[in-house]
């Protein structure tokens, strides 16, 4: 069995969708010592919606997640499809569930 | 209210695609882009919602992009690159618009004052009847990550208005080139 990253889950179980969704890029920037990572997302409601490791603002937005595909953006990039749909489907759940949250 | 709740109110608001946050002791930096589908209102919403957040002054940034085609993020100005000299004395803003590069180059003898001069400077490149000369750029907080955030002015002498913007550098002077980019870009898009 792999192990598991108990701050996600933990954060997954107590805490706010938006939140688990930083967590796990963070996650996601340690693990592969990367300098930045972002997520686009599409979520009925929310239109496109952009998420940048560590809620940092994306200033002049140099690398064009404006107009990016919904997928998660690594820098320098890790070609790992799987991570890229879970990411993407993680900040869909989180969106939503927020959304319906009262 | 926390950090999730006002950041999902935020993205609730009509138009809103990102946001980002810088906190200090002395200021909560609320940056939002938005896209065409924003209202004219988005900025007083924003900011009251952040108000109502914060209880350190809050100063909300809202960067608006166009028609939300596939190139409407060249409709801005990039910030690529800040480079200085000390045998020289000079330091050099690179700014690009699509494929287009242009340099500014300012005297680091002026300090901070000389990271808005020398993007103002290259910025001229793109639109050369600029009406705006380069003011002044001030420092307001250090983040605990040691981050700057830098507040910086440029003005219009004929029709006497100051364009401000707020950013956060990895050192003071890109902070400043940052905020001086952030300010004019505001009203750059109708011209490129």
């Amino acid at each position: 069995m792999v192990g598991t990253n108990e701050s996600i889950v933990e954060s997954a179980r107590l805490g706010s969708g938006l939140g688990t969704v930083y967590r796990a890029l963070d996650e996601v920037v340690d693990r592969y010592a990367l300098d930045d990572a972002a997520l686009v997302v599409e979520v009925p409601g929310f239109g496109r919606q952009v998420m940048h490791a560590g809620r940092r603002p994306l200033h002049d937005d140099e690398h064009a997640m404006h107009t990016a595909a919904p997928g998660l953006y690594l820098w320098p990039a890790v070609d790992d499809t799987i991570l890229s749909d879970l990411m993407v489907a993680l900040g869909t759940l989180a969106l939503r569930h927020d959304a319906a949250s009262p | 209210m926390n950090v999730d709740e006002l950041e999902l109110r935020l993205r609730r608001l009509p138009g809103v695609v990102a946001v980002g946050f810088v906190e200090s002791d002395a200021l909560l930096l609320v940056e939002i882009q938005a896209d065409s589908d924003a209202g004219d209102d988005l900025p007083r919403a924003a900011t009251a919602l952040a108000a109502e957040h914060s209880a350190r002054p809050v100063a909300v940034e809202v960067v608006r992009w166009g028609e939300g085609g596939p190139s409407t993020h060249e409709a801005r100005l990039r910030f690529v690159e800040l480079t200085t000299d000390p045998a020289v004395g000079e330091l050099t803003v690179r700014l690009a618009r699509g494929d287009h590069e242009a340099l500014g180059r300012a005297s680091t003898a002026g300090g901070l004052a000389a990271a808005v001069e020398a993007t103002v400077y290259a910025v001229r490149d793109f639109i050369p009847d600029l009406p705006y000369l380069p003011g002044w750029a001030r420092t307001v907080e250090t983040t605990p990550e040691r981050r700057f955030l830098v507040v910086a002015s440029v003005t219009d002498p004929m029709a006497r208005t100051h364009l401000r913007g707020v950013a956060e550098g990895a050192t003071p002077i890109e902070g400043a080139v940052r905020a001086t980019l952030s300010a004019l870009n505001r009203t750059l898009s109708r011209d490129l």
